[in-house]
């Protein structure tokens, strides 16, 4: 089952390295990891998705909320929240199938030469995974970048799961 | 004061009284300022204040401050060098990890510019130990050097214990800086995460829930692990078991926090646990695991652990540790003393009270019908033998540190502690030539005992560089080599799971003579004892010469570890062997090949 974790990570030298080998070394598979620097400037926001049974995800969530690094940590999936995901596509097409097709999804271009064309898409995993399906119809990628899932609780809340 | 003062200058304020090390290229810096320190501070009686105890490798280092560490409870320190300084630390920084042991490890670092060039004596250390250690620091910024120093001891100490690297590039070492005395880092969500554990004792609901489901129990046992030595609550463990009249197991780990002659001990459960341990831990109802990990070593298969049990209970500092192998119904995470003190005071205030004259009967049948017991008309010299020998004259007191294999469950099955931080062997790693540095390390923190490091012949050359060590600093540090000819466990699973196919365990055409090789390197007391007749008389003369002494016993090659619960076996199909009366029919003595290791 897929599995939303996020968690706040000071920001030193080699602590994204000492996370996502924890998870490397358990042989999981990262489906997605987004990071970068938070409001505040020494703490980091990681979101990562990962596939693996309820037991062994919570075994290494808490393993991973041992690390000196980790401030805090929360597994997402099972609370209420909102994730995006932002997707980058460069893609050609003749016509006007695609115009049609952006104005529809809710896409933005970003950039327009010829038959040429630099895409925005934001939304949930499924519906990226919707709007790349439904852009191969009218248009051949050539080119594409997923972000990988950023996520926050719908309700603010001071501290997410915070094991002991 | 420069980074490398800096470094002196917080090694000493955190109470050490030596450090362990060997110099090279990026630690010099460091080397140097710990000599001015010694010259600056001698005592009265000309004596260094931190002595610098260099052995014949790194590995010998880490393994004597995790010695050191192990037997006073303090913070042993190492200091290395970058690139294989480094790397030869690893085995042990990952042995420190797995038995939680503090410990804090000092490698010089190539300067910070040349750091990723691949310059002479690199290693990428940050990456390498962040995979082993509790944590790792790598001081690109020098002004964070003092404050990365305390923490490093802070992180090493607090919590459950484990090892903790700095790196420190050549640079950060020789920058000028000024020394502020008090300064930590934040590390505020491991911080956060300490508070809660350490101020966290089972309140009144907590209380209330053990001891209905104790008064429910009519066979209730304690499995007490490592997390009690560390966490200094023999006494409090020792009160809760007379108290409401407990039995108590330990693991490995735990042997020594509970004294091991108490009516109430079973000795050790698990693989080679003693037999009596393991029918309680079949037999009872209750399990009351105390900083215990259900390890693969002591549980076999987890559904068939302890298969009787209505109530298993858990206190751990770790909450990764609550129910990671078998699912308890009753947990608290929290320091074990103050833990086992509330539910003490709750379980007096109570009036808790229970019949236990059935179990405790029980208990001690169990003892008397299946004790432990080995070939003692053997024309060989049993190895057993040898440590029933030893531990007549050293009564429990004696630090024992052991290599790995056979001659390590012997010492663990046969010496009696009646202490804890006197048992110190690599439990969850398992590394073999542990003992000889790890004695040395031990006896620098208890100078007052007498310490012995119970090897095998396998197990010893791997280390065996430090005998020159021992010597080189006087040292009273007694060694027994039980020379079975070979890794003897390997032999013992080979003749197991692979029949008889001895690959590469034999050492019987193997030249080195070790007594030999221990007058070489400056033993003036080093014999070999090869008679069962001059047994007593042998040991008595090798414990009482004052200094350093070597004494090889050449044991019976065919002995071998019981009881014996194979690997990926239930208790219930544990073998006892030909000299401990087994309540189930023999098993098989021969078994299939098993994946589990």
């Amino acid at each position: 089952m897929r599995h939303l974790i996020s968690m706040l990570l000071q920001n030193e030298a080699g602590a994204l390295a000492r996370v996502a080998g924890l998870f490397a070394s358990r042989g999981y598979n990262i489906e997605s990891l987004a990071v970068a620097a938070t409001h505040d400037e020494d703490v980091s926001r990681l979101t990562l998705v990962v596939f693996g049974d309820d037991i062994t995800v919570d075994q290494v969530v808490k393993q991973t909320a041992k690390l000196v690094d980790v401030i805090d940590i929360a597994e997402l999936t099972r609370r209420d929240h909102l994730e995006r995901e932002l997707s980058v596509v460069r893609v050609e097409s003749v016509g006007e199938a695609l115009a049609t097709y952006v104005a529809k999804s809710g896409a933005r271009v970003l950039q327009r030469e010829g038959d040429m064309a630099i895409l925005e898409y934001t939304g949930r995993t499924d519906e990226v995974d919707g709007f790349i399906g439904g852009l191969r119809g009218v248009a051949r990628i050539t080119d594409h970048a997923r972000s990988g899932v950023a996520a926050v609780e719908r309700t603010a809340v001071t501290a997410g799961l915070s094991p002991a | 004061m420069t980074g490398a003062d800096i470094v002196v200058q917080v090694i000493a304020d955190e109470g050490l009284d030596v450090l362990f090390g060997y110099s090279g290229g990026a630690i010099l810096p460091v080397y140097d300022a710990l000599f001015r320190y010694n010259a600056e501070h001698a005592r009265d009686d000309g004596g260094e204040p931190l002595p610098l105890i260099v052995p014949a490798n790194e590995q010998g280092a880490c393994f004597m401050a995790a010695g050191y560490a192990r037997a006073s409870g303090r913070v042993g320190v190492a200091l290395v060098t970058s690139g294989p300084g480094a790397t030869n630390a690893v085995t042990p920084v990952r042995d420190s990890m797995a038995d939680s042991i503090p410990m804090v490890v000092i490698c010089g670092q190539v300067p910070t510019a040349a750091i990723g060039t691949d310059a002479f004596q690199e290693a990428p250390i940050g990456t390498i130990m962040g995979a082993c250690a509790k944590h790792v620091f790598l001081v690109t910024d020098a002004q964070t050097l003092e404050a990365t120093l305390r923490t490093a001891f802070h992180i090493a100490r607090s919590g459950r214990p484990g090892p903790v690297v700095v790196d420190i590039p050549k640079d950060v070492q020789n920058a000028p800086l000024v020394f502020h005395g008090a300064r930590e880092l934040p590390v505020r969500g491991y911080r956060t995460r300490l508070h809660a554990v350490q101020s966290a004792t089972p309140d009144d609901r907590a209380c209330a829930a053990f001891f209905d489901a104790l008064a429910a129990s009519g066979r209730p046992l304690i499995y007490a692990g490592g997390g009690i030595i560390a966490a200094e609550a023999a006494r409090a463990l020792r009160e809760f078991a007379q108290t409401f009249g407990l039995p108590v197991v330990t693991t490995l780990m735990g042997i020594g926090g509970f004294d091991t002659t108490d009516p109430l001990a079973l000795g050790m459960l698990g693989m080679h646990g003693t037999a009596y341990a393991n029918y309680a831990m079949d037999d009872c109802d209750f399990v009351f695991a105390l900083g215990a990990r259900f390890d693969d070593r002591v549980v076999g298969v987890p559904d068939k652990f302890a298969p009787r049990a209505r109530t298993i209970a858990q206190i751990d500092i770790d909450p990764a540790e609550i129910g990671k192998v078998k699912a308890v119904h009753w947990h608290h995470v929290g320091g074990l003393d103050a833990s086992l003190r509330a539910l003490i005071a709750y379980g007096k205030r109570i009036g808790f009270t229970a019949d236990r004259r059935a179990w405790h009967a029980h208990v001690e049948a169990l003892k008397a019908s299946h004790p432990m017991n080995f070939c003692r008309e053997s024309e060989r010299i049993q190895p057993c033998a040898v440590i029933e020998a030893i531990n007549r004259i050293t009564g429990g007191q004696a630090i024992i540190t052991t290599g790995v294999g056979q001659h390590q469950m012997w010492a663990a099955q046969y010496f009696d502690f009646r202490a804890p931080r006197r048992w110190l062997t690599s439990g969850s790693m398992g590394t073999m030539g542990f003992g000889l540095p790890a004695a040395i390390g031990a006896q620098f923190a208890r100078r007052d005992l007498t310490v012995i490091d119970v090897d095998g012949d396998a197990s010893i050359r791997m280390n065996i560089g430090e005998l020159e060590t021992v010597t080189t600093y006087g040292l009273p540090v007694k060694v027994v080599v039980l020379n079975n000819a070979g890794d003897g466990m390997v032999r013992q699973w080979q003749k197991l799971f692979f029949r008889g196919r001895f690959s590469a365990s034999d050492k019987s055409l193997h030249k080195k003579d070790f007594v030999r090789a221990a007058q070489a390197d400056g033993f003036e007391w080093a014999r070999r004892l090869d008679h069962p007749n001059d047994l007593d008389a042998t040991i008595a003369d090798f414990l009482a010469f004052d200094g350093p002494a070597f004494l090889e016993v050449t044991i019976d090659p065919d002995a071998g570890v019981y009881p014996m619960v194979g690997p990926g076996a239930s208790y219930a199909e544990m073998i006892t062997g030909d000299w401990i009366p087994s309540r189930s029919a023999a098993a098989p003595a021969e078994a299939k090949p098993t994946g589990m290791f």
